[in-house]
């Protein structure tokens, strides 16, 4: 049987709980009993006297306030007058200081710099002679940059149409209105078209008339510029960009109805997808090939022609692909969130 | 001779179309309201361009490279104008204060056009 303590609030325990808890503790309960028991005059003069210090402590609080704001105010003029002139001439000193130096720099580094057309310069070491000497007899491509960019650093024109396709699921992903379900247009949906339809006039009779002549040639002059790319001016960036701005004005003038018969999220995601895959696969098998000087079925053929340069026409189509649908999904998807 | 007579059509053409280029870039900054800027700008992109690539097929003479020529004029003629009625009418349908600037004739059957096809989609879509 448990002994039933007499003490048992002023064990450790429950004063340790009553600390925890911030009640009062016995010592707390002690004193104000003994203030309540001070009575009379002397507690009249302690008031008094607590009053007295209140008032004291408020006038000296009051004087700091003051000789803070003077200096505040101190401080402002100083800044608005000295200070400014100090600071304006401190900047001007500073700009003329590195404007100086950095045009010391540019100018001690441009006349550092080899002459301009000097066969001894580092650019023209056997690389740049190779591409030139033998670029055309090598990859079979009459167009010198082609050549270069298609064949012998097809890695790097892959990267940059992955750029491409990386910045387009970028804005696809951020832009995208939420897809519908089931066939009925969600209504997020609803209200971007009508948002659309608001903003951009529509079913314009002149616009269409001139899209109508206009479209065809427009595509055309792009895909002369694709598949000239190992000819001549042209090639894949330049091409597909007109291509998309092809698309871009066939849509202004005759709105998503007629562009959704053959160009929606699907076949974006198709058609650059496999132009990608198949970049990838080709110029992973050449450079298979080549690298283990494998008999390959890619020949150079004949220079010139319309089918020769081994794969660069291809190529040149994949990355025109890539960059139309990507210049066609940015338009779509800043103006309308969906395609 | 004929060079003679090519440089001196060349010299006049070029003059004349610069001077349609600075008309249309004053007008452009001058003008108060949107519309007449757009008109400045049409001249800028019509007359003087004409003006200047024909100087351009003078001094040439004619090759392959004039043609060319003479195809972005046509290309320009083509676009240029359509995209200064696609502006102006935008500036029309945006614009709500336009009742101060001018006199405002056929705006309704504008601005009516657009909201029944609106209310047509709507339908359609329920």
């Amino acid at each position: 049987m448990a002994k039933i303590r007499s003490d048992y609030e002023s064990g450790l325990f429950s004063r340790f709980l009553s600390w925890l808890t911030g009640g009062s503790t016995r010592l707390d309960d002690d004193m104000a009993r003994s203030m309540d028991d001070q009575a009379g005059p002397a507690r009249m003069q302690a008031q008094q006297s607590a009053h007295a210090r209140e008032m004291e402590r408020d006038a000296r609080l009051a004087a700091m306030t003051e000789q803070e704001k003077s200096m505040y105010a101190h401080m402002h003029q100083w800044a608005q007058t000295k200070g400014k002139r100090f600071s304006t001439w401190l900047y001007r000193i500073a700009a003329v200081v590195i404007c100086v130096s950095i045009i010391v720099l540019l100018v001690s580094t441009a006349a550092k710099l080899p002459p301009y057309g000097s066969p001894d310069n580092p650019a023209n070491n056997e690389v740049s002679e190779r591409y030139i000497e033998k670029g055309m007899q090598e990859t079979g491509a009459v167009n010198i940059v082609a050549g270069m960019i298609l064949d012998y650093r097809a890695f790097d024109t892959l990267g940059e149409s992955n750029v491409l396709f990386i910045a387009a699921v970028t804005v696809l992903t951020l832009l995208r209105v939420t897809p519908s379900h089931g066939g009925k247009p969600s209504t997020s949906q609803l209200e971007a078209e009508c948002d659309d339809r608001m903003y951009e006039p529509k079913n314009d009779l002149i616009l269409q008339h001139q899209a109508n002549f206009l479209v065809p040639l427009i595509l055309l002059f792009g895909i002369y510029g694709l598949m000239n790319g190992h000819l001549g001016p042209g090639g894949g960036f330049g091409g597909g960009a007109i291509m998309g701005a092809a698309l871009i004005l066939y849509l202004n003038a005759f709105g998503f109805k007629k562009t959704e018969r053959f160009f929606t999220y699907k076949t974006f995601t198709i058609v650059s997808v496999a132009a990608l895959s198949f970049y990838a696969v080709s110029k992973a098998y050449s450079f298979f090939t080549g690298a283990n000087h494998l008999p390959s079925f890619i020949t150079p053929g004949t220079p010139g022609m319309l089918f020769s340069a081994g794969l660069i026409p291809y190529l040149n189509i994949a990355v025109g692909m890539v960059v139309c649908c990507t210049m066609y999904a940015f338009y779509t998807l800043f103006r309308k969130g969906d395609m | 001779m004929i060079d003679i007579i090519r440089l001196i059509a060349c010299i006049i053409l070029t003059v004349l179309g610069l001077g349609c280029l600075v008309t249309g870039v004053v007008g452009v900054y001058r003008f108060k309201y949107a519309l007449n800027r757009i008109h400045a700008g049409a001249l800028l992109d019509t007359v003087g361009i004409l003006l200047m690539l024909l100087g351009v097929i003078c001094a040439t003479g004619l090759n392959v490279t004039s043609a060319k020529i003479l195809v972005v004029i046509a290309f320009l003629w083509l676009t240029s104008p359509v995209s200064g009625h696609l502006i102006g009418r935008l500036e029309i349908t945006i614009n709500d204060e336009l009742d101060q600037s001018m006199t405002v004739i056929d705006r309704e059957t504008v601005a009516h056009e657009k909201d029944s096809d609106i209310l047509d989609e709507i339908k359609e879509a329920n």
